[in-house]
């Protein structure tokens, strides 16, 4: 999509095509929303965090590939990014060790059971499950999201000093 | 700059350290206790007599003392399941509460000819049968993931986090990114 035909055409506004801007404009949102959808869905259905953070890194995967990295990329800063992927795991690596915390030393590291919230045992262990979802779908999202940028600026750093 | 990276390290010494400690909790391999190697089956014993005793609800105390010969902990209820089949019921020692603190399934008797055959639960037998009770999640995949193997999963993030890291150091851009056009 983002040809090298178009950077030599006077408008350099735009890298690729409308439609595909248009189509991806309106796609991303709902590609979002499907993600936290089977992100939350994981506990009663086919999902999770794995799944939901590939879905959601695809999503700014497809930004990219429509707008290009130079108009797209900018808007993700690197150092929120880098943030975000330790974050999850510090988010499940968090909720273990509550779980050591709230029960004073008693229960196990991630046994979601004795996290101090005021719904029954069982209940909490669905709860706990769904914390370290998010942890995973948050850290998922990132590293794909990573990925694919760098590789994506790697190219357009070549074809600029190819060009100069 | 400088306290972000101390900071840095401290927090991957702390994780580290804490992986290390918590690693401690696992069962060992071959541990004929620990939940894996629960598909056992136990031992033999002459059926004359018994079957009424559970029939009643009640544990022969015969069976009692050859299950507590072996060390293995006492159960506390009997259940029919079928002519023939019980389920034995015990309330989990202290130090076994913090893994699940209810009442559980533990031995399974059947009637084989004169004899009744004792065994213990495996794990898939608990991981199918009593997941959706332990953890009120209905996908067996997500409590087998999450809850069951948590720690396990933590790894498999771990993996991911450093598969970023890597990329995130060998691609890495040095200068200046270029402007929005």
């Amino acid at each position: 999509m983002n040809t090298g035909k178009s950077e030599t055409e006077e408008g350099k506004k735009r890298s690729g095509d409308v439609i595909v801007e248009t189509i991806s404009r309106v796609m991303v949102p709902f590609i979002q929303l499907f993600a936290l959808y089977v992100i939350m869905h994981g506990s009663s259905g086919p999902g999770g965090g794995f799944q939901g953070g590939v879905i959601f890194g695809a999503s700014f995967v497809l930004l990219v590939i429509a707008f290009g990295i130079v108009n797209a990329g900018n808007r993700f800063p690197e150092a929120v990014n880098t943030a975000l992927f330790s974050t999850g795991v510090y988010i499940y690596a968090g909720v273990g060790l509550l779980c050591i915390i709230c029960s004073l030393g008693a229960a196990q590291y991630l046994n979601y059971g004795f996290l101090s919230l005021p719904v029954h045992f069982e209940e909490r262990r669905a709860l706990g499950m769904d914390f370290i979802e998010i942890g995973v779908g948050i850290t998922v999202m990132a590293v794909i999201a990573e990925i694919f940028f760098n590789l994506a600026w790697k190219k357009e750093e070549k074809k600029e000093g190819g060009k100069e | 700059m400088k306290l972000i990276s101390l900071s840095a390290l401290l927090f991957v010494i702390v994780l580290g350290a804490l992986f290390i400690y918590v690693a401690e909790d696992i069962p060992d391999f071959g541990d004929s206790n620990s939940a894996p190697n629960r598909y056992v089956k136990l031992f033999n014993i002459e059926a004359d007599g018994l079957m009424d005793d559970l029939n009643q609800g009640v544990i022969p105390q015969s069976l009692a003392d050859k299950i507590e010969e072996r060390g293995l902990p006492l159960p506390t209820r009997v259940e029919s399941i079928e002519e023939g089949e019980w389920d034995f019921f015990l309330v989990p020692e202290e130090r076994q509460q913090a893994f699940y603190p209810k009442e559980q399934k533990y031995y399974f008797i059947k009637k084989a000819g004169d004899e009744l055959e004792v065994f213990r639960y495996s794990l898939i037998i608990r991981w199918i049968e009593e997941g959706e009770e332990e953890t009120e999640v209905i996908n067996m995949v997500t409590y087998g993931l999450a809850d069951y193997r948590g720690y396990d999963t933590l790894g498999e993030t771990s993996v991911i986090f450093t598969a970023g890291v890597s990329v995130l150091l060998l691609l890495r851009r040095r200068g200046k990114r270029p402007e929005a056009r």
